[in-house]
């Protein structure tokens, strides 16, 4: 799977950087002083490198757990994101990550622990619960087998009562939460566009049929997961195609077994809107009806409501009101 | 193009013949052999030579934003045999301690390994790394001008510890590169591919000419043009945009609102 695996010095030694090396025999090792030598140099290309990524481990300093930008979150009053690893196996067209980073290598911090010291100080440091989403800049499970990031973090999610955790993935990796008791305290959130987009925008990622087999599976065995529609697409027909997704999922879930639906405009902030078209200047999804507001790209205002009201008038048909959290902020 | 930066006459003299380049121009600040799609530079040794040699290909070239770079030469090693054909993974600069790492996107499977550029020949060989005297100064250089994975180190292994530099000669530093050039040649090859591909993306906006040839359009509405015709090579890649009705059109403002509405009212199709 990966040719070279790229190791910070400080965590050259660390148990969980030998295990997955381990893993990966043939992987030519190369060391690092710190990762951003490797990952942030400006003159890369992320189209290029995301056909053959490379691994990079690395201990996160600082900044671990960070405030989610406002209007982001599902129902809690204080949120935050922290991101155990950056950039993602799968490669959806809209990402953003494709316009915020230079290099499309995977970098996983190993140094676990020391999120798990800075989540504890935040949820214990006020009244109300805090939330932490985890899939913010990778895919929270797409690399479990190698990771083992669930596998760790769920007990230690157990033991943290003023705490909740939002896993959200495109993966039908679940065998680590399948491993263990449920917990009233942890959102696995899935995201779906409608099949026809998932063809064309999503490559690599699972279809539809086998992310929703995963859904049902962790419903089965008492977990309650998330749904998200986010970004929303538009694109001719997508009326029809929509509420074929949505008929598609609820026939298949249990919508009183299911904690949350949040959907979201397609938003890019402006630097990673002209990143992106460069790299891919074919695709129709940029060339669409977008304009610009306060330096975001999104669709335009009018086509923008068109679609996010179509999408919440058809998902009321499914679910009850207390469970939709339109997303107002830029993924 | 593919621009290679190498040191010496006589490692060069194997590739030259095999890539068939000619018209030796000594006029630069460093010999200069080509053809329609290789450019190789005879820089002489060390990081300085190499730099300027790089540098030069880069204002003298005639697309060196498009273009792929390769620094070939022999290096020594601790315990790497000799003849060994390596990719540098990682290039250190010994004297100044600062570190680069070619992003190993080719997909070929091809020996990689630190490489640390010194000043002088290296004969203790501290670390169990590649010695030469040209990367350092070649790598950053190409790096100004296109992307790193373009840019790429190929060491062949002139000498190690059981084999001491005092014996590597003009010589026999031919002799391990014609034994290599096999593989330099598919190291070639896969550069020139990531090239075409990054290459295609930025020659989008085609039918320019016919735009500006029609009437006169100032340098920010040419700007304008060739966003629009980008969006329309994404939304309507089999209908060329130059029509009657806009033909029609007599001014560039009117041109580009045309365009513009046009584009607006296409349905869009992903995929």
């Amino acid at each position: 799977m990966f040719t070279h695996i790229y190791i910070e010095t400080s965590v050259a030694d660390h148990p969980r950087t030998q295990e997955i090396c381990a893993r990966f025999p043939q992987a030519t090792r190369v060391s690092c002083e710190r990762y951003g030598e490797v990952f942030n140099p400006k003159s890369q290309d992320f189209r290029l490198q995301k056909a053959r990524p490379a691994l990079i481990l690395a201990s996160k300093h600082g900044n671990r757990v960070l405030e989610t930008p406002a209007g982001y979150g599902i129902g809690g009053a204080r949120n935050f994101y922290f991101s155990h690893m950056l950039n993602c196996l799968y490669d959806c067209r809209y990402c953003f990550l494709q316009g915020m980073y230079r290099s499309a290598n995977y970098v996983l911090f190993v140094n676990y622990e020391s999120f798990e010291e800075d989540i504890s100080r935040v949820a214990q440091t006020g009244n109300q619960p805090a939330w932490f989403f985890s899939g913010y800049d990778c895919d929270s499970l797409a690399l479990e087998p190698i990771s083992g990031f669930a596998a760790h973090f769920l007990p230690f999610f157990a033991a943290q009562p003023n705490a909740w955790l939002e896993l959200r993935t495109k993966s039908t990796q679940v065998r680590a939460l399948l491993n263990r008791e449920p917990l009233a305290n942890t959102v696995v959130a899935f995201s779906f566009t409608p099949r026809e987009m998932h063809r064309s925008l999503e490559h690599r990622v699972p279809t539809v049929e086998k992310r929703l087999d995963a859904m049902v599976q962790l419903q089965q065995a008492g977990w309650l997961p998330g749904v998200r529609f986010d970004p929303l697409i538009y694109q001719q027909g997508y009326q029809a195609q929509y509420r074929e997704l949505f008929s598609e999922i609820f026939r298949r879930l249990d919508a009183d077994r299911l904690h949350s639906v949040s959907l979201g405009p397609f938003r890019l902030p402006r630097g990673y809107f002209k990143a992106i078209s460069r790299l891919y200047p074919d695709e129709p999804l940029f060339a669409g009806p977008l304009a610009e507001t306060a330096g975001m790209l999104s669709y335009r205002q009018d086509l923008e409501h068109e679609l996010t009201g179509f999408c919440i008038e058809e998902l009321r048909y499914h679910v009850p009101e207390a469970l939709l959290f339109p997303c107002t902020v830029a993924a | 193009m593919i621009n290679i930066v190498m040191a010496f006459p006589g490692e060069a003299r194997p590739l030259i013949d095999c890539l068939g380049l000619a018209g030796r121009d000594t006029r630069g600040p460093a010999t200069l052999y080509r053809n329609e799609t290789h450019r190789l530079v005879i820089a002489g040794a060390g990081k300085i030579r190499a730099a300027a040699a790089t540098a030069w290909l880069q204002e003298t070239g005639p697309d060196s934003r498009h273009a792929a770079w390769l620094n070939i030469g022999i290096a020594g090693h601790a315990s790497r045999p000799v003849g060994s054909g390596v990719l540098a993974h990682r290039i250190t600069d010994h004297g100044t301690g600062k570190s680069w790492y070619p992003p190993q996107a080719h997909g070929l499977t091809m020996a990689t390994d630190n490489l640390i550029t010194v000043d002088k020949p290296e004969t203790g060989y501290p670390e169990n790394a590649l010695y030469d005297m040209e990367a350092a100064g070649f790598y950053p250089v190409a790096c100004r001008t296109t992307t790193a994975e373009l840019v790429q180190c190929y060491k062949v292994v002139s000498d190690n510890r059981d084999n001491p530099v005092a014996g590597v000669t003009p010589k026999s530093g031919a002799a391990l590169i014609v034994d290599r050039l096999a593989e330099i040649t598919k190291l070639l090859t896969a550069l020139d591919k990531l090239r075409a591909a990054v290459s295609a993306r930025r020659g989008s906006a085609n039918n320019l000419a016919q735009f500006t040839n029609h009437c006169h359009f100032t340098v920010s509405q040419q700007h304008q043009l060739e966003k629009l015709l980008a969006r329309w090579d994404a939304l309507l890649p089999e209908q060329p945009p130059w029509c009657d009705e806009l033909q029609a059109q007599q001014q560039a403002s009117h041109v580009l609102h045309w365009l513009e509405q046009h584009l607006n009212s296409v349905p869009v199709r992903l995929g």
